[in-house]
């Protein structure tokens, strides 16, 4: 009798243990699984059909008709074959680098100002940066072509006023390599607001003893930098840049409209630029799809190093 | 016995209301929506014609309204395209005359040889609109207005300048530009203005010529840019811009700035351009603005023009294509052709052609290859990049125009 109500005890005991500790294990999972439910909804669907199309021939026939015909690796072997493939991706390799480097350097030297600025200023400056981040790609396109327009732009009749040069009439989209830098300019501007702030906000964990003790020293702005606040913040700068090349490898929006179809030709293509007007210019959607599934494997691999620093992140913490 | 007054009155609201909205979603259920696409340039040069067509198709159709959607020239083939894959295409839809053929080839428009007898006029479509609706014999489309090229002056800066008539060839054009120029001196200001990239203006220079793009010939085409007499246009082209027109617009395209913009802030005295052009030179000038046909460089002729124009087609997805058929024919009827014709268009009938300047421009004129993959070859801005190339010294002449050939043939020639 007693051996039997020890059992009968024991039993209803352990089962809750179970649980709660499979519970307890499984809670993650259960709050990721919505988030991960809707991405897998919205997105599953698209590579599905991203992917058949790449092994079909789908052009403006086959859209018409709703169907593709399929024909195997062929886009992908057309695509690898194409001269205009592999120089767009070097052209594109070098605008990211270009881009990063100026969005890294730059954002890091304007929230090095902040941390001097009068607290006045530094909200004025701050509010700034928010307003350019607030501004829609598109409405930002719009204003710098007024601003950089051929003839009655202001950017043209500053720089004469100033006696910098004669910029009369000066058409700022004239060659390649001008139109991709007038790119890079506004890619640039709206990319600084997000590294300033980040920065700004991993330059507040500086020890500010440390700072103090190396110029009591004698060390020079630049070694105070580079030894004491460059540590501090390379992690900070390591998941920027990963972030800025994904990013910026990427671009469409600015670089399509800034430069506008009637002067979009191989010679300034970006691989953003090159998938569109092969898709959608050309009709050649089986096409489109393979450069796009080419992008994603060269992004993926990019963004291995990202993640991988972001755990490590989250494990240490 | 409150509440009970209280549940009947409620009772009594819920079903007024529900009987309204039934009434309501009853008369929507009978509202239908054409949707038609036309180009901006309705908009800006002759909604009038629009309106009379809309109000037109309402009264004979009851229960119908129409919603015109006005589309860019640069970017509606690929929302055309969007609608296409997502079974939502327009019931009408504006395609330019060197548009239809790829989608014709791809069956993406309803055959309207049937009724043909429809639309007013039918059997004397000018030849050039004619032959880019059909497709294999059939229809496909209904010829809407054609436009050649004309160049728009200022009657007032001519007349100071002494220049008394409109020149008769090439280089007494260039002179009479040359003595307004001299007359007027402000800065930024140009005696003729026109888009250096603007092809559809400056090849007329190569068919002036006798020169042309490509031929097919044995099923196969040949770019035709490098000839001789190709190349003799692009010098002369060249050599026009180069002393008539700003250097600043040599890789500028015709959208942006739009010429009528730069005549209308006075900033130049001559352009080239669709005859429609007159719609838009400023309220200060519209009584100083005339119009005469680009001068050949032989004395005495005309230079070809391109023979732009546009047809309506109706997609073949359409659930409303008799309906369609009935607003196509409402507003290409006699009395909006010659509507049309009235703001500077050429109509689509030849016998509706009145010798205006317009008529008189398209007497001579030059069309681009009817090829399936033309429209690639100005997607992929092959011409724009030739001119200015020529224009800014980058390339040759025979240079650019050799790279620009071989790109066209290749481009035709897809399969």
């Amino acid at each position: 009798m007693g051996a039997a109500a020890e059992v009968a005890l024991q039993r209803p005991r352990r089962r809750p243990l179970v649980w709660r500790r499979v519970r307890n294990g499984a809670v993650p999972y259960l709050l990721v699984f919505p988030v991960v439910a809707v991405l897998a909804g919205v997105l599953a669907y698209p590579l599905y059909y991203l992917v058949r199309i790449s092994l079909e021939r789908f052009q403006l026939f086959e859209l018409v008709r709703g169907a593709g015909v399929y024909i195997g690796l062929d886009n992908f072997r057309s695509v690898l074959h194409d001269s205009t493939f592999w120089h767009t991706l070097l052209r594109t390799v070098v605008f990211t680098a270009a881009n990063v480097t100026l969005t890294i350097v730059g954002g890091t030297l304007i929230a090095l100002l902040l941390v001097r600025l009068w607290a006045a200023v530094r909200i004025l400056l701050t509010v700034g940066l928010i307003l350019v981040w607030a501004m829609p790609p598109v409405v930002a396109v719009q204003v710098w072509i007024w601003m950089t327009n051929v003839q009655n732009g202001v950017l043209n009749y500053i720089l004469t006023e100033l006696h910098i040069g004669d910029y009369f009439g000066h058409n700022w989209f004239d060659s390649s390599f001008s139109q991709l830098a007038m790119v890079t300019t506004l890619v640039v501007w709206g990319a600084l607001p997000f590294v300033v702030i980040t920065v700004y906000a991993a330059l507040s964990q500086v020890p500010h003893e440390l700072v103090e003790a190396a110029q009591i020293d004698g060390a020079r702005a630049w070694r105070v930098f580079k030894d004491v606040t460059l540590p501090v913040i390379t992690p900070i700068l390591y998941i920027l840049t990963c972030l800025s090349i994904l990013w910026d490898f990427g671009v469409f929006t600015q670089a399509y409209l800034l430069i506008q179809q009637p002067a979009i030709v191989p010679g300034n293509y970006l691989m953003g630029i090159y998938l569109f007007e092969e898709a959608y210019f050309k009709n050649d959607y089986g096409r489109g799809a393979a450069i796009s599934i080419l992008m994603l494997a060269i992004v993926a691999v990019l963004s291995i190093f990202y993640v991988r620093r972001m755990v490590r992140v989250g494990e240490v913490e | 016995m409150r509440y009970r007054v209280l549940a009947v009155v409620a009772a009594a609201i819920a079903l007024s209301v529900v009987a309204a909205t039934a009434a309501a979603s009853g008369k929507q259920a009978t509202a239908h929506t054409l949707t038609v696409w036309l180009q901006v340039d309705a908009q800006n040069g002759w909604p009038q014609v629009v309106n009379a067509a809309n109000n037109a198709f309402e009264n004979s159709h009851s229960g119908w309204n129409v919603n015109v959607q006005y589309q860019n020239w640069g970017d509606h083939l690929q929302k055309f395209d969007a609608t296409i894959a997502a079974n939502n295409t327009p019931d009408v839809i504006e395609m330019g005359n060197t548009e239809m053929t790829k989608y014709m080839a791809a069956g993406a428009f309803a055959n309207l040889s049937a009724s043909k007898g429809q639309f007013d006029n039918s059997g004397h479509w000018l030849a050039g609109l004619k032959k880019s609706s059909m497709f294999n014999g059939k229809l496909y489309g209904v010829p809407y207005y054609a436009g050649s090229r004309l160049v728009t002056y200022r009657t007032d800066l001519f007349k100071k300048a002494g220049v008394k008539k409109a020149p008769g060839s090439l280089k007494k054009f260039e002179a009479d530009l040359a003595s307004v120029k001299s007359k007027n001196h402000s800065k930024g200001f140009s005696p003729f203005y026109m888009a250096g990239t603007d092809w559809y203006s400056a090849l007329s220079f190569v068919y002036d010529y006798g020169g042309s793009i490509a031929k097919l010939s044995h099923g196969k085409w040949h770019g035709t840019l490098a000839s001789k007499k190709s190349i003799a246009g692009l010098k002369a082209y060249r050599t026009f811009f180069r002393s008539t027109a700003p250097k600043s617009a040599s890789k500028l395209n015709e959208a942006n700035p739009a010429p009528y913009t730069v005549f209308s802030q006075n900033r130049t005295s001559a352009i080239f351009g669709p005859g429609w052009f007159s719609c838009c030179t400023g309220k200060k000038y519209t009584k100083v603005t005339g119009q005469f046909v680009m001068p050949s460089h032989k004395a005495g002729q005309s230079m070809p023009g391109f023979l732009g124009g546009s047809d309506l087609a109706v997609p073949g997805q359409s659930n409303s294509q008799a309906e369609a058929r009935a607003w196509i024919a409402a507003f290409t009827n006699t009395a909006n052709e010659k509507a049309l014709q009235a703001v500077g268009n050429i109509p689509n009938a030849t016998n509706l052609l009145n010798g205006t300047v317009n008529d008189r421009a398209a007497k001579a004129s030059w069309f681009v290859p009817t090829a399936k993959h033309w429209v690639d070859v100005e997607n992929g801005n092959i011409l724009r990049t030739m001119l200015g190339q020529i224009l800014t010294g980058q390339l040759s002449v025979k240079k650019a125009a050799q790279t620009a050939s071989a790109n066209i043939a290749y481009t035709l020639n897809q399969s």
